[in-house]
């Protein structure tokens, strides 16, 4: 219809209205690798009217529309898969669950503190060795009595609920100073949070050696219950209470 | 049926879409030592670091937390200026009750009492989370972030104008 408005631009007798542009202003971190230099902010003015209501929709159209060389990461626009995790208006969360709001300017950064391959593009690598370091995978000792399913009850399944459902975005660990500043040695709240998801899984049978690896100055207890983790989780999670409860654990263990 | 597809004309994209599946695997080994040499792997890339206390909208439960760790390093610098002041001569009692009863007595001490009194209370609020990990809603602890600073900022005042 829009496109039709130059076609009846003769007929003036119609009173065809151009629909009303609401401009909102987009400032995001661009950096080229290619080019090396400094990262730079460049704005971005986009017409919501004619735009999606989450900003992954805005960051896209200004892709299409004003600049191809805008990189970011994005797969499913619905927020599961995790990958378009960014800082937006200083808060980690997932583009395409972010609306966009009524203010004027709306600032976009990628992950605080990781290292940038490219525009909002983080590198992940760190993150995703430190999740492999935990060992995500069911541990048994022995094989399950009828040689069957390992059962559990309902009790001790719904004790995974809050837990299980993480996305592995990023977004936690990101907001996490103890983070910013231990990128290598502390595990940052995502890794925790899937480590008590195994300590705390009733099949699993390598509690101790899960608790145990743990235990040391800088993987767990770097933590100091910041609790930016809890409240960016853009699956509404609570990271630092899992966290909380493993420490309880391990003094426990002691 | 379908391996019979795979006769020697079209053996060759085979082969070559197996070799861009090789993926490089790490042994749980490798991993320790990747993770240790990642920060300088990264910054050979010249990969810039992206922005962190300039871009992080901080809530005020992170606010409160900074805040325990900068009164705690300020109780610490504080302790150890008086024992220096001590070791080289001055009579720290008397030195007290000079500042403590001049015209800038009541904020004097309130420099002193805030970074106590705030330190104490985040210190049980802290013992509070430890044993009760249950405690640690969104709400709750934002909740106990305001209270925290109105608590020992009402207290540090009452303790300096007494």
């Amino acid at each position: 219809a829009r496109q039709g408005v130059r076609a009846f631009s003769s007929a003036g007798d119609l009173k065809l209205e151009k629909k009303p542009e609401r401009i909102k202003h987009f400032k995001i971190y661009r950096y080229n690798p290619d080019k090396g230099g400094k990262p730079t902010m460049v704005d971005f003015p986009v017409n919501l009217n004619e735009c999606g209501p989450m900003v992954l929709d805005a960051l896209i159209k200004i892709k299409n529309e004003q600049d191809s060389t805008l990189t970011f990461r994005r797969s499913c626009r619905e927020g599961i898969c995790g990958s378009c995790s960014m800082n937006i208006d200083g808060s980690n969360t997932l583009a395409c669950l972010a609306h966009i709001d009524d203010k004027p300017t709306t600032t976009i950064y990628p992950l605080p503190h990781m290292h940038i391959v490219k525009d909002l593009v983080p590198d992940m690598n760190n993150f995703y060795e430190q999740y492999k370091s935990i060992k995500p995978w069911l541990q048994r000792k022995d094989a399950n009595p009828d040689g069957k399913e390992t059962l559990q009850s309902k009790e001790d399944r719904a004790k995974l609920d809050g837990m299980y459902e993480c996305i592995l975005c990023a977004c936690c660990s990101a907001a996490c100073p103890s983070y910013w500043w231990n990128t290598e040695k502390y595990l940052g709240p995502a890794v925790l949070q899937q480590a008590f998801r195994w300590i705390d899984d009733s099949r699993d049978q390598a509690t101790k050696e899960r608790l145990e690896q743990l235990d040391d100055t800088f993987k767990l207890f770097r933590c100091h219950t910041i609790m930016n983790c809890s409240k960016t989780c853009p699956k509404h999670l609570n990271p630092g209470k899992a966290i909380a409860k493993i420490k309880s654990k391990v003094i426990a263990m002691h | 049926m379908f391996s019979s597809q795979l006769k020697p004309r079209c053996f060759g994209i085979v082969q070559k879409s197996i070799q861009s599946q090789r993926i490089p695997q790490r042994s749980l080994i490798e991993t320790r030592r990747f993770i240790s040499d990642y920060i300088e792997q990264q910054e050979k890339k010249g990969r810039p670091l992206s922005p962190h206390v300039t871009a992080y909208r901080f809530p005020v439960v992170a606010i409160s937390s900074v805040t325990n760790r900068i009164t705690g390093v300020a109780l610490t610098g504080g302790l150890y200026g008086i024992g220096a002041l001590a070791l080289v001569g001055l009579d720290v009692p008397s030195f007290m009750q000079y500042i403590g009863t001049s015209s800038i007595g009541p904020m004097a001490k309130f420099v002193v009492t805030f970074p106590l009194i705030y330190h104490y209370f985040g210190a049980v609020r802290h013992t509070y989370w430890d044993l009760q990990p249950e405690s640690l809603l969104n709400k709750e602890v934002e909740m106990s972030s305001y209270i925290l600073f109105g608590a020992s900022g009402a207290v540090s005042v009452i303790a300096s104008v007494l």
